[in-house]
């Protein structure tokens, strides 16, 4: 989890906007991909849940950049996908084949207390007071989003891993 | 903080094949780095020649926007080193498995070094043969137990970074997956580099791989060069952090050549410039070799 580049003491409130938005982007399309993964390697169960987190991460995504949007309209931002790396996105090597639901979900939960390390660790660098709220209010709704996870996990049961055939995986051809 | 951000944006090089590799693979980190890389480098998918051996690793071309090209099993350097020559203008990728490189491919990588020509190597050294499902690669430790070796390898593994320093390569790099914007940045750096540059990435195998070579084992055993104060400029100093391949994990710009001497394509469109005006007339060339 790393962003780079970018001097969180000189953050203004549309950069924080723009990097809250970015932030949710990167894990919205890291799960699409993970979705994607499980749907080539026959886990429905997976695949669903991956896909859920999508929906649920763009669902944040559009509500900060609506916000941006309503404060600072449509232009030009100084802050890019490029300058962060999987501040909330689950690491590529959260999945394994066959992984079962709770497996999944156990990846979201990590990826959820990554988000608020960030933002907790991003605190006390922060210089401006806006920019300052907003992080409070993100690492907080990170908590929430743990306890929604945390929530789902506990109805799951206990052997609820799925039933693939891997006589022929992984990939050769 | 940057205020001019890249016109091309990571996305735009992703194309719309989907990867198959098995979840987990390092393979997926190392798609990602070469998108932000490509990204931050600027160049149109267009100007991009992506090529490739065979293998998992190899698939990677095709997950690409560039114009691609998944060759041959040990063959993809020579093919890369052509298309280069035929377009030198063509920023030209080279990508493959430690298998694909090192073994079959061997013979090409000296000669390939040696030559020069301005294009990125990229390999994916998994220590294993991932597509045939598990084999020895020639990077593999000594006593691994593969399917093909099953009391314990009794081969000692080659050294790709001391080979490719040996042979003379301008840069020479390692990185892996479990850091992110550490390989991004030595992509984009390698491709940046005028001549040859050789980056070896520590790509795991979550299906045929082992426990302590695996992501979650690298990020706790890595060591930057840069936290070493090891000086890139310095071609001794890298053959000796050239050593520890296969003992410790050791990231970062091994050898850059403050100096980059001109590269093949370079030299030979110097040459032909010099030729040129005493160059007979294609017609006549011709005529020579008719018969009577
Ligand atoms: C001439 C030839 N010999 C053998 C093969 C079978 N083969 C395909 S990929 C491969 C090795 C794959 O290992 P590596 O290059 O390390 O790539 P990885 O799959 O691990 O990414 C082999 C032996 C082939 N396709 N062509
Ligand atoms: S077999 Fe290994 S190298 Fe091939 S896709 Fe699977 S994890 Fe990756």
């Amino acid at each position: 989890m790393v962003v780079q580049t970018i001097e969180l003491e000189k953050l203004s409130l549309k950069d924080a906007l723009d990097l809250a938005t970015l932030i949710e982007e990167e894990a919205r399309d890291r799960y699409e991909e993970l979705a994607e993964q499980m749907l080539v390697h026959h886990n429905p169960l997976a695949q669903g849940f991956f896909r859920k987190m999508a929906v649920v991460e763009e669902k944040h995504r559009s509500q900060l950049s609506r916000r941006r949007q309503q404060l600072f309209g449509d232009g030009p931002g100084r802050v890019s996908r490029a300058m962060i790396f999987d501040v909330e996105a689950p690491d590529y090597d959260e999945v394994r084949f066959g992984m079962s639901p709770r497996e999944a979900f156990e990846a979201a939960m990590r990826s959820e207390v990554k988000a608020h390390d960030f933002f907790a660790a991003a605190l006390p660098r922060v210089k401006n007071a806006e920019v300052k709220a907003l992080f409070e209010e993100l690492r907080n709704e990170e908590i929430e989003h743990q306890h929604w996870v945390q929530t789902e996990l506990d109805r799951l049961p206990a052997d609820s891993g799925p039933e693939i055939d891997v006589s022929d995986e992984p990939v050769a051809h | 903080m940057d205020s001019a951000l890249p016109v091309l944006q990571p996305k735009d090089f992703k194309s719309d094949l989907k990867p198959i590799w098995c979840p987990g693979c390092g393979d997926y980190g190392v798609l990602q780095a070469v998108y932000r890389a490509l990204s931050a480098i600027g160049r149109p998918a267009h100007e991009i020649a992506f090529v490739s051996g065979i293998g998992c690793s190899s698939r990677i071309p095709g997950y690409t926007t560039a114009y691609g090209f998944n060759t041959v099993h040990g063959r993809a350097l020579p093919i890369a080193q052509g298309i280069k020559l035929a377009n030198p203008e063509l920023l030209v990728l080279c990508a493959g498995g430690d298998g694909d490189g090192f073994s079959i491919g061997g013979g090409h990588l000296p000669h390939a070094v040696r030559r020069n020509l301005d294009l990125t190597y990229i390999v994916m050294d998994n220590q294993v043969y991932g597509l045939t499902k598990g084999q020895l690669s020639p990077t593999a430790a000594l006593g691994r137990k593969t399917v093909t070796s099953s009391y314990g390898s009794l081969e000692r593994p080659i050294n790709p970074l001391l080979q490719v320093l040996s042979y003379g390569a301008g840069f020479v790099a390692q990185s892996t997956p479990a850091d992110m914007p550490g390989l991004s940045q030595i992509l984009e750096q390698a491709i940046a580099y005028p001549g040859f540059a050789f980056v070896n990435v520590q790509s795991p195998c979550v299906t045929y791989g082992e426990e302590h070579q695996q992501m979650k084992a690298q990020r706790a055993t890595m060591k930057t060069l840069a936290s070493l104060s090891h000086d890139p400029s310095d071609f001794l100093q890298a053959l000796g952090w050239a050593t520890h391949y296969g003992e410790q994990l050791h990231t970062g710009i091994f050898y850059r050549n403050p100096k980059p001497p001109p590269s093949y394509e370079q030299q030979l469109a110097e040459r032909r410039a010099k030729l040129a005006p005493g160059a007979l007339p294609r017609e006549r060339i011709l005529e020579m070799f008719q018969t009577r």
